[in-house]
């Protein structure tokens, strides 16, 4: 089976549940997908482990330590390799005991999100032929620490354009960091349409088009990415460098000054819509591993205190457009960027991180 | 060949890793006992947001001037020129390079000092200014996001 025909398997998987003709209106909440409770997660991953050859199982173990779990990126794998169990590499009975792993730990939204993103990824290969990575086969499933109900350990899916990095029974519940992104935007696979993060930026885009009607909710400068993604250390003469979390753990902005307009000064509807965006990111891993975050972030305490802000356009039409909620933990992030296989193009780039949890905080400097 | 085919695939990767992040600003720091040397390369890309227009070598050192300096630990600015401006391409992005000589009042050595750079992340909330000390190998100092725009530099 081929690299490109492996990702589209596991659409196919996907879209024989939803039997959507047009897959973003498609309920992603109500068809395939798991809640992500840590013993259904360990059991798919006992399977996986079983349908592994030695080097395989090698590959998907390792450390549960900062060196591992930082090693998340949003460039291809071309220009920062991953560690890992390669998804392009397993044959038909792994490959589905792998997309087994991903019902159980992610929700039918975060699940259709990864299967469309590896499609995106293929998709990418035809339009730039440079030799950087494009693949939805070049997507990873990592295992770090030994999966316990009891103990920390840590799952990662990651690839060009998605990170999850979930951990199980850390200090605090642990789906972050979380980045996603897509290009292109919009695609069309066997005559269905696909648009992976249409529920998000549908979200942050109400979200913005309400907060276009309060001045102080606009954000100050220029936005090229996310804010407190990755960081590329250039260095003349040489490769760079980095390209992952090196960054971690994040400074965030503090005080009043030019961090949006507090929920608390908006209407109903728009803090409806503030909930609705916020949810749209934490619905991506299952319940289990997010109910607690969006409790904590929707308390009405954190709820007080948190901000939202945006920068350029509203509907997400123009290169710059950025939507951001700030508040106690949470930081949530969507940016309008130009593409890059094809820079005619607009592409979005996303990122959830949790100001106290990235990790499960279980990871130091 | 081998050789060739090694640069060439760097080159491309280099480009490729940049192109897909907004390009960082950069600045090597050469920490001398009576003077510190900063080779700053500021992508123009992300400098025109700051800096409209295409400034030329005198523009922009004056407002590298404006941006840009070296205090000692009471706060006190150190005499900062620029020695040249030119332009470079690197990793599929346009530069421009800056050679700086921050230097103490007379009599004075090296201590610690606190870098500022915010010629770029003043206005532009996701880059970042990537600060190395000059050697065999450039080792990392640290890095300025906005707000931040002072970094704590100890002599080693």
């Amino acid at each position: 089976m081929t690299t490109r025909t492996m990702a589209n398997a596991f659409l196919g998987l996907v879209f024989f549940a939803s039997g959507a003709a047009h897959a973003a209106d498609a309920p992603c909440a109500a068809a395939t997908g798991g809640r992500g409770e840590v013993r259904a997660v360990i059991a798919a991953t006992e399977a996986l482990q079983k349908a592994l050859s030695p080097a395989q199982l090698s590959a998907l173990a390792r450390p549960i330590a900062r060196e591992s779990a930082i090693r998340w990126s949003n460039l291809p794998v071309g220009i920062v390799p991953r560690a890992g169990l390669r998804l392009g590499d397993l044959d038909a009975t792994q490959s589905a005991a792998a997309h087994r792993v991903a019902e159980a730990a992610l929700s039918a939204c975060g699940l259709k999100m990864l299967d469309e993103i590896r499609a995106a990824d293929d998709l990418l290969m035809a339009v730039d032929e440079r030799k950087i990575g494009w693949s939805g086969g070049n997507y990873y499933l990592s295992v770090l620490g030994k999966p316990s109900a009891k103990t920390p350990w840590m799952l990662q899916f990651g690839g060009h354009h998605i990170a999850y990095n979930f951990t199980f029974n850390g200090a605090r519940a642990g789906a972050t960091p979380l980045f996603f992104g897509t290009e292109p935007i919009r695609f069309s696979v066997d005559g269905v349409t696909h648009e992976p993060l249409a529920v998000q930026s549908t979200a942050m885009a109400n979200l913005a088009g309400a907060l276009s009607a309060h001045p102080q909710a606009r954000l100050s400068g220029t936005f090229t990415d996310v804010v407190k993604g990755v960081v590329v250390i250039p260095a003349p003469g040489k490769m760079p460098t980095g390209g992952t979390d090196t960054g971690f753990p994040q400074t965030y902005p503090t005080g009043t000054e030019d961090r949006g307009i507090l929920y608390g000064a908006l209407g109903p509807d728009t803090q409806a819509r503030v909930r609705a965006a916020l949810e749209s990111y934490a619905s991506l891993p299952g319940d289990a591993i997010t109910r607690s975050l969006v409790a904590a972030y929707e308390a009405p305490a954190a709820l007080a205190q948190t901000y939202v802000g945006y920068a350029g356009t509203p509907d997400l039409s123009t290169k710059g457009t950025y939507v951001r909620i700030d508040g106690p933990r949470i930081w949530m992030e969507f940016v309008v960027q130009p593409a890059v296989a094809n820079p005619s193009q607009l592409h979005y780039h996303a990122l959830w991180r949790d100001k106290t949890a990235d990790y499960g905080a279980e990871i130091g400097k | 060949m081998k050789r060739l085919a090694g640069a060439a695939l760097l080159c491309l990767l280099a480009s490729m890793a940049e192109a897909h992040r907004a390009p960082n600003s950069f600045v090597r720091l050469d920490i001398a006992a009576h003077a510190v040397r900063a080779q700053m390369l500021v992508p123009q890309s992300e400098l025109a947001y700051a800096l409209p227009g295409e400034p030329g070598p005198r523009i922009f050192a004056d407002y590298l001037l404006q941006h840009v300096a070296i205090e000692d630990a009471d706060g006190a600015r150190w005499k900062i020129e620029v020695r040249s401006v030119r332009s470079t391409r690197y990793s599929d992005h346009d530069y421009i390079v800056a050679e700086l000589v921050i230097t103490p009042p007379a009599g004075v050595r090296v201590g610690d000092f606190v870098l500022v750079d915010d010629a770029v992340t003043h206005e532009v909330r996701s880059h970042v200014v990537i600060i190395t000390q000059r050697g065999k190998e450039d080792r990392l100092l640290g890095q300025l996001q906005y707000p931040a725009r002072r970094l704590t530099v100890g002599r080693q």
